[in-house]
């Protein structure tokens, strides 16, 4: 079963897409701020980040920046979640190496689910 | 430059001798007129006042030179009796403009003669030979007629001064011998002075206009520039050094800023092109440094609408820039709280669905929990919204209250009680001192909203310790007075002043206690249309806050 970071501070949100990660059969665990989010993913080294980028603590591009400096991280995929729409901020999560990018409230949990899957079939290729 | 001064003075005193000589003539005469002839003179006075009213309404506002001379020459009229009246200027080129108005029909002789002699007094006056090698001719008035064999018989110059400086000769001449005394020199002498002392005022007045214009660009905060059509710089403010940061404290030249905007935008361009369509032409934005600058540049036209050269006024907009970047950030703001909400109800419905359809059949435990976010979400969507609406109203000044006469006791008391379940979750106590009773007028409705703003915010800022609620009459300063005081995560001294600001509230606030600080924007608004007073207080970062307002009593 693979397993997922979520890191989301809208409690909300993040439960309802953890019961969703589960019932698509992924091993969901939530990190309610940045700071959690990092040293839950060096932690555990899951197969795939869900990452939100207006958290608590540390930001989610910080976090990615963590993530992509640390060897043991740097090659985890990380698809960035959230509901900043502008291009400036699209611009700075690409560039500091996101996978893919989904503007929340676009998706359905379902199509969320199937990014998820798209993109740990194409890593397990690529690995 | 010297032998110009030279001149002037050597012309002044020719000036003060003929004058002094006229006045003690004058003098003389009147001393042995007869009464006939007093009567007489006083005619011509009045004539001669009606002709320099007419001369000072009808040289205006010029200050053409020649026309001034040609007003007088033309006012003449019957005062004077002349065959011909006749003035010359010298240009600073050399070119000799001479006019001639023949009265009587004379000779070409006649007319040379009078020229000739024109040109001989006027050398004369500037004390050097003029030989013209270019005389501007002109002769109007009747026909010449080279029959006529009559010379110049009498004649008078009188040089036309204005402001100091000699700007032309008049002439009037007659075949009659002796024609001209005093007395007609003593005219037209009066003429020319009244008529130079109009334009010299004119001057003044157009010299003191242009000071003040002068002023007025001084002091803009814009840069302003005005240039030439050969791009020599011809007028700058000091604000074009500041806004284009330049050190240097020389004269400025064209060159400095050309050189300060090289590579943003070419200047001397937009100057050609603002001249060459005729209208005003603006580059919205030049970045420059850490300013942004609106650049306009725009034709300069003389009065008979020739071009003679360009404005460019350069206009900071830094300020605006940044509040415009403000606005933007608070609406991104807003987008993103709106979409968070609304997301958490989009996925539980979709999972309610889900379960709804399930095969194993439906989870009742799980629909229960889904139901709770989506009215979760949903309430704090309405808050939200709610807050916007409040603020908006606050802005347009549409803020309208509902002040009655309540217990402020009660109220307080009753809110207190509403959050302490909250309170308890975070184990948090709530104190409540009041006195027993505080009758005044408010509303009973946005009050609560202030104190349960206030209250939230305490309980969501701090987690352990307690919340202290004061109730307290100011009778000094005829309020009551309000204070949340909690033990949370306190507020820096630089957030203390904007808590209650509108945008920058936003900025670096803590995103795991969600909020968008618009219930503080909206609580200062409810309190201000009360005419009471909002504010905190903090030690600093994690020493707790207090949060005070105040009502006025007997409202």
């Amino acid at each position: 079963m693979a397993k997922i970071l979520l890191a989301e501070d809208d409690k909300l949100i993040s439960g309802s897409l953890c019961d969703a990660l589960k019932a698509g059969g992924f091993e969901p665990t939530a990190a309610y701020d940045g700071e959690e989010a990092v040293a839950k993913v060096k932690e555990m080294i899951p197969d795939l980040v869900l990452l939100d980028i207006m958290m608590p603590k540390l930001d989610g591009i910080s976090v990615l920046w963590e993530l992509k400096a640390d060897p043991n991280t740097a090659k985890i995929p990380v698809i960035v979640l959230t509901n900043i729409g502008d291009v400036d901020t699209i611009s700075k999560i690409v560039e500091a190496g996101a996978t893919d990018y989904l503007l929340k409230s676009d998706q359905s949990v379902d199509e969320i689910i199937q990014k998820v899957k798209d993109v740990l079939q194409r890593t397990v290729k690529l690995g | 430059m010297i032998i110009n001064i030279l001149l002037v003075i050597d012309f002044i005193m020719l000036a003060v001798v003929v004058a002094a000589y006229l006045y003690s003539s004058m003098k003389e005469r009147k001393y042995l007129r007869s009464e006939a002839d007093q009567s007489l003179e006083l005619q011509q006075k009045v004539y001669q006042a009606q002709v320099l009213k007419e001369i000072n309404e009808r040289i205006g506002y010029s200050l053409d030179t020649g026309k001034i001379v040609d007003i007088i020459t033309s006012s003449l009229g019957n005062l004077l009796e002349y065959d011909t009246v006749s003035y010359m200027v010298l240009e600073d080129s050399g070119k000799v403009i001479f006019k001639c108005h023949v009265e009587n029909t004379v000779s070409h002789n006649f007319v040379d003669e009078v020229k000739q002699k024109m040109l001989l007094s006027y050398g004369a006056i500037l004390n050097q030979r003029i030989e013209p090698k270019i005389i501007d001719e002109s002769i109007t008035g009747n026909i010449l007629d080279d029959s006529i064999k009559a010379e110049v018989e009498s004649f008078f110059n009188l040089p036309v001064v204005i402001s100091g400086k000699l700007v032309g000769l008049i002439n009037v001449a007659s075949v009659v011998r002796g024609r001209y005394g005093e007395e007609q020199a003593s005219i037209l002498y009066t003429i020319t002075n009244q008529a130079a002392t109009a334009v010299s005022k004119l001057q003044a007045v157009l010299e003191s206009e242009k000071g003040k214009l002068a002023a007025i660009i001084y002091s803009l905060a814009d840069g302003v520039i005005t240039v030439d059509l050969n791009h020599q710089l011809t007028v700058y403010n000091p604000a074009v050094k500041t806004v284009l940061g330049i050190a240097s404290d020389q004269t400025l030249t064209m060159f400095d800023i050309v050189d300060s905007l090289a590579g943003k935008v070419d200047v001397r361009t937009k100057i050609e092109q603002a001249i060459a369509e005729g209208k005003p032409v603006t580059v919205p934005e030049v970045m420059l440094k850490d300013r942004a600058l609106e650049l306009t540049a725009a034709p300069v036209k003389d009065n008979a609408g020739r071009t003679i050269g360009a404005s460019v006024v350069f206009h900071d907009i830094t300020t605006e820039k940044s509040l415009e970047k403000v606005r933007q950030e608070f609406t991104a703001m807003m987008v993103h709280e709106l979409r968070a909400p609304l997301t958490a109800v989009r996925w539980s419905s979709e999972s309610m669905l889900k379960n709804l359809s399930a095969a194993a059949g439906t989870d009742p435990s799980k629909l229960k929990d889904t139901v709770v976010t989506i009215e979760t979400a949903s309430n704090n969507m309405l808050e939200l919204v709610n807050d916007l609406l409040d603020v908006a109203k606050i802005e347009a000044g549409k803020f309208e209250l509902n002040v009655q006469e309540y217990d402020l006791v009660e109220l307080v008391n009753e809110q207190a009680r509403a959050f302490k379940p909250q309170a308890d979750i975070k184990h948090l106590a709530i104190n409540v001192t009041t006195p027993s009773k505080l009758v005044l007028k408010f509303d009973r409705v946005r009050i609560g909203q202030v104190l349960s703003n206030l209250i939230s915010n305490s309980i969501k800022y701090t987690d352990s310790g307690e919340l202290d609620i004061n109730l307290s009459e100011n009778s000094e300063q005829k309020a009551v007075v309000v204070s949340i005081k909690d033990t949370g995560i306190g507020v820096s001294r630089e957030d203390l002043s904007q808590l209650f600001s509108k945008f920058k509230q936003l900025k670096g606030s803590d995103h795991a206690r969600k909020g968008t600080g618009l219930g503080l924007v909206v609580s200062r608004g409810i309190v201000e249309a009360h005419g009471g007073k909002i504010w905190a207080e903090s030690a600093g970062e994690n020493l707790g806050s207090t949060f005070y307002f105040s009502l006025p009593l007997g409202k």
